[in-house]
């Protein structure tokens, strides 16, 4: 390992076995990144099925801040997290001093470094609310052009596999229509499950598809290039951290699981 | 090798040059990649009117042009002002970025608001020009100036120790102000900061430096700017467009 490497932690959302955490993983071949980054996926000990209710966005909060609480005394330069909801990142970042990117908020700022509005393409219907919450965060709802989906169930750890030929073409219709009658700029993909159909859809399209995974590594090595990171004004640190209360619930949730 | 070019936008001599050359070494940048900064051919000699921002528009419209068939990859502006970027971006393909809007936008992942640090009280108008015309101007917690002329040429340079106080003040001011991230307001700041960011307790964002990364990070992730969103002249009058600098430069 050279000095300049730089060590990424990934936080994947779901517990995962070592294939479909490696589907994952292939998110990184889709950018050039320079060859000093080292990304380390791992994935959260316990997650709640899917992210479409308020139930859901507590429990995906507490196992990414669990997962990646302890990245810097780790020796990790910086955490990524990989969810467009940016679950965990604002707890993640009261702990932490090293960057975390938030990947949502990173892909809508970036997007209107591109252009005036982005759409938001999704696979399913019951994950807007995820969009919305983070526009109304950023204070940014009157740049997004509009969300559509395919109205799709995904699947969050075997992602498009044997599914491709029906799903590339709805999105693309999909997207088509943010285009079109939406009047976005950019097309945002709303979830980096949804990185295997981007490159099907940047070749297809007349605009921009922003791949919010690989953003969030590049995001992450400029901002350790530069030594910047989140402001503590804006993510205050708690009085009283409690890491190994954190780590209890999430052993005890994880083995709630296994029994289940 | 990709080949980034750089626009500067004073007709500076080499050392002007060199004095804005030296944000590259602040922003860590790719040894894959190459810079070349280009001076515009004729400008105005301040930025404190509409009269300065339109004919700094066309100076640098007219520098960044040929930048495409020149065998570059992508164009960046060395001013936060983010002149003559919209017209670039309606004739070139290949990446053009401000540093202004960029900067401000990607403060806004670091933190909920920021501050943005301008040079003297000339300089507000165009301050909040260009916060109305990004549409930011509700992200912003404040306008601060440390009342200091600029020096487009020599920078901060010999007299930091004057003007470094001064700077921190005012950065001060927008932290209790509210702004969670501080944003120099100018790329001709860049020297300061370090100071600044030693001694304030929140993120400062130099946008020189970031928008070479965030160059690299487009260029990474194969990305340019929507041709919707900048749409193409009917009729690109190139030749009109350089001979207009052509005969700029030869009345100065």
């Amino acid at each position: 390992m050279t000095q300049s490497t730089r060590r990424i932690l990934v936080v994947v959302p779901f517990p995962m076995e070592p294939d479909q955490l490696a589907k994952r993983a292939e998110q990184q071949e889709e950018v050039l990144l320079p060859e000093t980054v080292e990304l380390h996926y791992r994935s959260t000990q316990a997650a709640p099925s899917n992210y479409v209710s308020a139930h859901d966005y507590v429990l995906a909060d507490i196992g990414l801040m669990e997962a990646g609480m302890r990245a810097e005394e780790e020796g990790f330069d910086a955490v990524c997290i990989d969810t467009v909801s940016d679950s965990g990142v604002a707890a993640l970042r009261s702990m932490l001093t090293i960057p975390v990117i938030a990947p949502g908020k990173t892909m809508f700022m970036t997007a209107l470094m591109l252009g005036r509005r982005f759409g938001v393409l999704s696979m399913w219907e019951r994950w807007f609310g995820l969009y919305e919450r983070t526009l109304r965060e950023l204070a940014m709802e009157d740049r997004c052009a509009g969300i559509r989906s395919i109205d799709i169930q995904p699947d969050s750890k075997n992602l498009f596999e044997g599914k491709e030929e029906t799903v590339l073409p709805r999105l693309h219709d999909a997207a088509l229509q943010l285009i079109e009658e939406d009047g976005a700029d950019v097309v945002c993909l709303g979830s980096t499950t949804m990185h295997q159909a981007h490159a099907y859809l940047r070749d297809r399209l007349p605009v921009p598809v922003l791949n919010p995974g690989p953003l969030s590594y590049l995001t992450a090595d400029t901002m350790l290039a530069l030594g910047l990171t989140h402001s503590r004004t804006a993510y205050p640190e708690p009085l009283v951290p409690k890491p190994e209360m954190i780590s209890a619930m999430l052993s005890a949730a994880a083995e709630v699981e296994r029994l289940a | 090798m990709s080949r980034i070019l750089v626009l500067v936008p004073f007709a500076l001599d080499e050392q002007g040059l060199a004095n804005r050359k030296s944000q590259l070494a602040e922003a860590g940048v790719r040894s894959d990649i190459e810079y070349d900064f280009r001076p515009v051919k004729a400008g105005p000699s301040s930025f404190q009117s509409p009269h300065d921002w339109l004919l700094l528009d066309v100076a640098i419209f007219e520098a960044g042009l040929d930048a495409e068939r020149d065998g570059y990859d992508g164009v960046v502006i060395d001013t936060a002002s983010d002149s003559g970027v919209d017209a670039l971006r309606s004739v070139l393909d290949i990446p053009v970025l401000g540093p202004g809007k960029a900067s401000l936008l990607f403060a806004l992942t670091l933190g909920k608001s920021f501050g943005v640090l301008a040079q003297w009280e000339p300089g507000l108008a165009r301050m909040r020009k260009s916060l109305a015309d990004w549409g930011l101007a509700a992200h912003c917690a404040g306008v601060e100036h440390f009342d200091t002329e600029p020096d487009f040429a020599g920078l901060i340079g010999d007299k930091r120790d004057e003007v470094f106080p001064k700077m921190e003040a005012a950065a001060l001011r927008l932290v209790e102000g509210g702004a969670d991230v501080v944003c120099l307001g100018s790329t001709t700041m860049h020297e300061a900061h370090g100071h600044l960011s030693e001694r304030l307790s929140v993120p400062v964002v130099n946008p020189g430096p970031l928008s070479y990364k965030l160059m690299e990070m487009l260029l990474a992730a194969g990305l340019t700017h929507s041709r919707s969103a900048y749409p193409r002249p009917l009729v690109a009058k190139e030749e009109l467009v350089h001979a207009m600098l052509d005969g700029a430069a030869s009345d100065s």
